[in-house]
């Protein structure tokens, strides 16, 4: 029993997730940085990649993610209403609905999160990044499923 | 003698200067500075304090829909602090103001920061090794502490560090110099002086804004208890980047607070001890902080004592609604007696008088929050002063007349914003752009002449995609910002072994002036056909390396920026080795995208220098009158035979001292005469077509006479009816029932013996608005109307018994407050509320035509009284023709049938679609001053456009491919901006023909957010420069190695 409980714990060290953050360019890109300007603190897991919109994000890029073994994806916007493009956030609050449905089915869900984060959220980011890194420490690799 | 005074004015005209001084680095003055820019003048911003940004900054949310108040104001205040026509003076005054219009001379003084503007990076070095932590952070509203060296606040601009001279060690004990040692940049510098600039301007903007009155209030409001603050204090409280970090806690213990009471008007609307006037704002930002309270805690209770509830804007009255029903926030109608601490817990307790029942009850709450007056910036008496303009009684400064707000008395001195008087948001950047088309129509012959263009001597390189990629990498370690977190020669060491990578560098400081000329050199030297910078945000600096880039004769959109400082070194500060393959992977993944990179061309358009006015009122002659001013050519179109609007059915315009006839008079002849404009009465459009800069209009006049006509930008002034109750209080039937409008038009008579039988009348206010179902909202003008009106018949009868029946009076706005309190006099003012509506009823053969019955709150009873003649203040609504006209334009309208502008706060006279504007009540009710406000406004977003002869397009667009789409038209259903339509083609297949749909994008209108490409069923759609290729070898990249 305590072998088993110290081997996992092992696992936990060595095991640094591989995640995606999409994010626009206006809010959450911007609390991104508000987080490294107050120098809020989180693991070294993520790899932003900017758009202008999260409306750009295609659920194609999430499949395609997790095609080439990466072990979380997340998606980050403007809150519903903030917007730089007027409506661009409320077409990807539908489209990963309808995503998530998918990933469901292929048991990917939990390694997937839709956010919305401010220009002034950096605290936030620097948590979401936190509790999602160690969401996807304990579902482990995604290769080994 | 005439001769003498043309030629004065003739060399007036030479003597003109292509600059404006702007005074206040707020929200008005940023928008102003933009738009006068983009009008062809340089300007000069000159700011206080150390950064731009002024209360909007520090506000958490903007209501009514709650957008992060920062996040809408951040992207405008970098477009200041890059525009290269913009000189920023921050830490400065104007201490000395001669001359005279259309040539000032100016003296600034600025004040010592003690480092280096151009040297500091920002990094933040120099405050985390400074020492001393006991300044109080004023832009927290001194709830927090700040070093010595410091930055007001993350976001700031210029992002540059100072100095508290009155705090640093060194600079008053002479020991210390921490900062100087640790700054890699060299740029503390404590030799600094104070420095005398002197700039000449055509034209000065003043926009110095307002304080908010806490420590002078008197005793009975409890401010000097530690749980009672003002509302902009839990603004700050409020912040997730403030004091507290965004959670609600009371200052005493710094526990969260159960129970919070807001207190509306505290001090204000007092015309014995306090401040006489309404601030405006308050009784929707309390709404506002109500309900972010609940959704910080959704268990607090929060309490609102208000007296007048006055949400007379946009979805106003109902966002307090909200507040109610979906919150749970209790309002109670009430007057404060005072506010007292229990010492032990620290709680407050409230006195109060419920006007409800007269009744006088206490309550106890953990935290109370203040809404004091908004009083005009200390200093202002200073300013006014130095600029020879006049302070009104209430210390705002002094406009040239009521209808002409954004005018001082003196020549050539202009007023924007809340040093003016009360405004919100919205207003203010209405306002801020009518200010600059003021400036604009008195210097529009200088325009662009000192303007500083960008000339790139080096000619474009041609770049065949065939062509290998070159990619050079320049590696940034921000002093130890980086480098210290990050290992950058193993970073270095790494890049360079990647395919297509020519050359790979460091260097100490990316932003510094000799590094853009050392990667032009690399650029030049391994001829380079990309480049890579990975430092810090490229929201701060792409748009420098791109220029360098540029000046290398590389397209802009060759370059890519990789985020290693904000996103990682920053961030992970105790995690070294990862940190390192964080910023390797980031810059492998930029190294992947930039293989893909295009070049993209900005095409020009060229423009119509003519404006289409729609709506012939006071806005649409306004807007005609300024456009036509500054030389184009304006079409005026007017459904009705003449011009003039709803001011041809009044009698006296507010506060009731001018004939509207004679006030219009005057502007409607200079519309006639000038010969740049074209009017067409009677007349409708009938179809619109095109984009900005280029529409074609087809204007149809009653018998069928059809006009073509090409204009840049039209302007929608179209106005908004009177609601006719039909139904309500018996209208329809009883002959001495009657609307506000038409008591002006029988007021209008010539012969008044209609009055002569009359003894008394009653006014009904809010009828059929303010209520849940039909019309939700609040009017904005009916009170001052119903008020102007009960003045004037008092006048003329002054034995006419007046009574005014009211649910809160709308009395906001500087002045109105009094006004409202000098008509008191001359009627009876009986408060009613929605669910006891008065009763009328007709009397038979009695001395009255009718009886009213209602009831008072105070006796908590019936009262009657009886009337000859009853007056219906019903809501302003929008024509049913607003349908037709927003199909045409291609422009929403809100829920209530008004025109919906392109962005509540930040855009209020803009559409989404660009070349469109909106004034007037076509907007929203608003009175003749509001409106030619913002006449102006929209005159002055559509001169930007006409003045500009040939317009940009962005690279950042969407561009179909013709032979995948499907022409399905999904993608032009999801774009916001109206850039994708369906047009026909004919495709040729061997030997037959089909016609075919096709989606095209207008790159004039596209603004690049890529939901279309999202969206697209087929693939057709390319998003440039964020491609889905480009973003695929991104991910791809990732994990490669
Ligand atoms: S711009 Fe942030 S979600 Fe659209």
């Amino acid at each position: 029993m305590k072998i088993v409980e110290k081997s996992s714990k092992k696992q936990d060290i060595e095991f640094k997730p591989n995640i995606v953050c999409f994010c626009c360019n206006w809010c959450s890109y911007a609390g991104a940085d508000l987080a490294g300007v107050s120098r809020f603190q989180y693991p070294a897991s993520i790899r932003i990649i900017r758009v202008m919109c999260s409306g750009r994000v295609e659920p194609a890029f999430i499949l395609k993610s997790f095609k080439d073994n990466i072990d979380g994806v997340l998606v980050t916007g403007c809150h519903i209403g903030d917007c730089h493009y007027i409506s661009g956030n409320e077409f990807t609050k539908d489209r990963f609905e309808r995503l998530t449905k998918i990933l469901k089915f292929l048991g990917l869900e939990d390694r997937f999160r839709l956010e919305w984060i401010s220009a002034s959220e950096g605290k936030k980011f620097a948590e979401l990044i936190t509790t999602f890194t160690n969401q996807i420490k304990k579902l482990g690799p995604l290769n080994n499923i | 003698m005439s001769k003498s005074k043309k030629s004065s004015q003739k060399s007036q005209t030479d003597d003109l200067v292509g600059a404006v001084l702007v005074i206040g680095g707020g929200i008005a003055g940023i928008q102003a500075s933009l738009d006068l820019t983009e009008m062809g003048f340089k300007v000069f911003l000159v700011e206080k304090t150390p950064s731009i940004g002024g209360r909007m900054a520090q506000l958490d949310k903007t209501f009514p829909t709650n957008d992060c108040s920062l996040c809408i104001l951040a992207p405008k205040m970098v477009e200041v602090f890059r525009n290269p026509n913009i000189e920023l003076m921050t830490y400065s005054e104007v201490i000395e103001v001669s001359g005279h219009v259309g040539h000032f001379y100016i003296k600034i003084l600025k004040k010592p920061r003690y480092v280096d503007e151009d040297k500091c990076t920002g990094c933040g070095d120099c405050a985390s090794k400074c020492p001393k932590i006991e300044a109080p952070n004023i832009f927290d509203m001194n709830l927090g502490k700040r070093k010595s060296i410091y930055i007001p606040f993350p976001q700031a601009v210029p992002p540059v560090y100072l100095i508290d001279s009155d705090m640093c060690l060194f600079l008053n004990k002479g020991v210390c110099k921490v900062c100087e040692r640790i700054c890699e940049a060299q740029a503390i510098n404590f030799e600094q002086k104070p420095e005398e600039v002197q700039i000449e301007v055509g034209a000065i903007i003043v926009a110095i804004g307002f304080d908010m009155l806490a420590s002078k209030l008197p005793d009975n409001w409890g401010y000097k208890y530690e749980n009672v603050i003002t509302s902009l204090e839990y603004e700050r409280i409020l912040c997730a980047s403030g004091p507290f970090e965004g959670h609600v806690l009371r200052l005493s213990d710094e526990k969260e607070p159960q129970k919070i009471a807001f207190i509306q008007c505290a001090g204000s609307r007092d015309f014995h001890i306090g401040i006489p006037y309404c601030s405006s704002v308050c009784c929707m930002y309390i709404a506002k902080e109500a309900i972010i309270t609940k959704e910080h805690s959704n268990s607090s209770e929060c309490y609102i004592f208000r007296h007048d509830l006055r949400a007379y804007g946009k979805n106003f009255y109902e966002y307090t609604q909200r507040a109610q029903d979906e919150y749970g926030v209790k309002y109670f109608n009430s007057k404060i007696s005072k506010i007292v601490e229990d010492p032990e817990t620290k709680d407050l307790i409230i006195h109060y008088e419920d006007l409800n029942d007269g009744k006088f009850n206490d309550l106890r709450a953990n935290l109370v929050i203040l809404a004091t007056p908004l009083v005009p910036s200390e200093g202002s008496e200073k300013v006014a002063k130095i600029l020879g303009i006049n302070i009104d009684k209430y210390k705002f400064f002094k406009e040239k007349t009521l209808y002409d707000k954004l005018s001082s008395e003196r020549e050539g001195i202009f007023l924007c914003g809340f040093c003016q008087g009360p405004l919100d948001i919205p207003e203010t950047v209405a306002d801020a752009s009518g200010v600059a088309n003021k400036v604009s129509t008195l210097l529009y012959p200088v325009r662009n002449t000192l303007l500083k263009e960008k000339i790139v001597s080096v000619p474009e390189k041609k770049i065949n995609l065939e062509d290998e990629p070159c990619i050079g990498v320049l590696i940034c370690h921000c002093g130890i910002n980086i480098g210290k977190y990050v290992d950058v020669p193993q970073v270095v060491e790494y890049i360079k072994t990647l395919p297509n990578v020519t050359v790979t560098v460091d260097n100490l400081y990316s932003c510094s002036s000799d590094s853009q000329t050392s990667i032009k050199e690399l650029i030049a030297e391994y001829d380079l056909n990309r480049f890579i910078v990975a430092s810090c945000t490229p929201r701060t600096h792409e748009k420098l390396f791109q220029e360098t880039c540029e000046e290398a004769g590389l397209n802009k959109y060759l370059f890519e920026m990789v985020n290693i400082r904000d996103q990682c070194s920053w961030v992970h500060m105790e995690q070294k080795v990862d940190g390192t393959k964080k910023a390797k992977d980031l810059i492998e993944m930029a190294v992947a995208k930039s293989r893909l990179l295009k070049p993209q061309k900005e095409s020009k358009l060229p423009i119509t220098p003519e404006a289409l006015i729609i709506g012939g009122g006071i806005s649409g002659l306004i807007a005609t009158l300024n456009i036509a001013k500054q030389g184009f050519t304006t079409h005026l179109v007017e459904k009705e035979s003449q011009l003039g609007g709803n001011l041809n059915n009044l009698y006296q315009i507010f506060p009731g001292y001018q004939k509207a006839s004679e006030f219009l008079e005057p502007f409607v002849n200079k519309v006639k005469s000038h010969s740049n404009i074209n009017i067409y009465l009677n007349s409708n459009i009938t179809e619109i077509r095109g984009y900005i800069g280029n529409y074609d209009v087809i204007i149809t006049t009653k018998g069928n006479k059809v006009n073509n006509i090409k204009v840049g930008a039209i302007i929608v002034a179209t106005g908004a009816n009177e609601l006719i109750p039909e139904t309500i209080y018996n209208y329809k039937k009883e002959k001495n029932v009657i609307t506000q409008l038409e008591l002006e038009q029988k007021l209008r008579k010539e012969n008044l013996e209609w009055l002569d039988n009359i003894k008394s009348i009653t006014f009904i206010l809010c009828v059929n608005s303010r209520q849940k179902e039909g019309i939700t909202y609040c009017s904005n003008i009916c009170c001052t109307n119903a008020l102007k009106n009960i003045n004037i018949l008092k006048k003329l009868k002054p034995d006419l018994a007046l009574i005014l029946i009211y649910r809160d009076l709308q009395m906001s706005k500087k002045g109105n407050e009094e006004f409202y309190r000098d008509s008191r006099k001359n009627a009876l003012f009986l408060r009613y509320s929605l669910d006891k509506l008065p009763i009328i009823s007709k009397t038979k053969n009695g001395k009255f035509n009718y009886k009213i019955t209602l009831f008072e709150h105070n006796l908590k009873g019936d009262i009657e009284f009886y009337s000859d003649l009853i007056i219906l203040a019903t809501p302003m609504i929008a024509p049913e023709n607003f349908k037709e006209l927003s199909k045409m334009l291609k422009v929403p309208q809100d829920q209530s049938g008004f025109f919906l502008e392109a962005h509540v706060k930040l855009r209020p006279i803009d559409f989404a679609t660009d070349g469109v504007f909106l004034c007037g009540c076509a907007h929203w009710p608003k009175n003749i001053q509001e409106s030619i406000a913002q006449a102006n406004g929209a005159a002055g977003r559509a001169i930007r456009i006409l003045g500009a002869k040939e317009m940009k397009t962005s690279g950042l667009v969407a561009e179909v491919i013709e032979d995948y789409c499907i022409g399905c038209g999904k993608c032009a259903d999801v774009c916001p901006y109206n850039a994708i339509e369906l047009i026909e083609v004919e495709k040729t297949f061997e030997d037959y023909t089909l016609r075919l749909k096709k989606s095209k994008v207008n790159s004039a209108l596209c603004k690049g957010c890529g939901t279309c490409g999202v969206q697209c069923p087929n693939s057709a759609i390319i998003i440039k420069h964020f491609s889905f290729k480009q973003i695929n070898a991104m991910i791809e990249a990732y994990l490669k190695n």
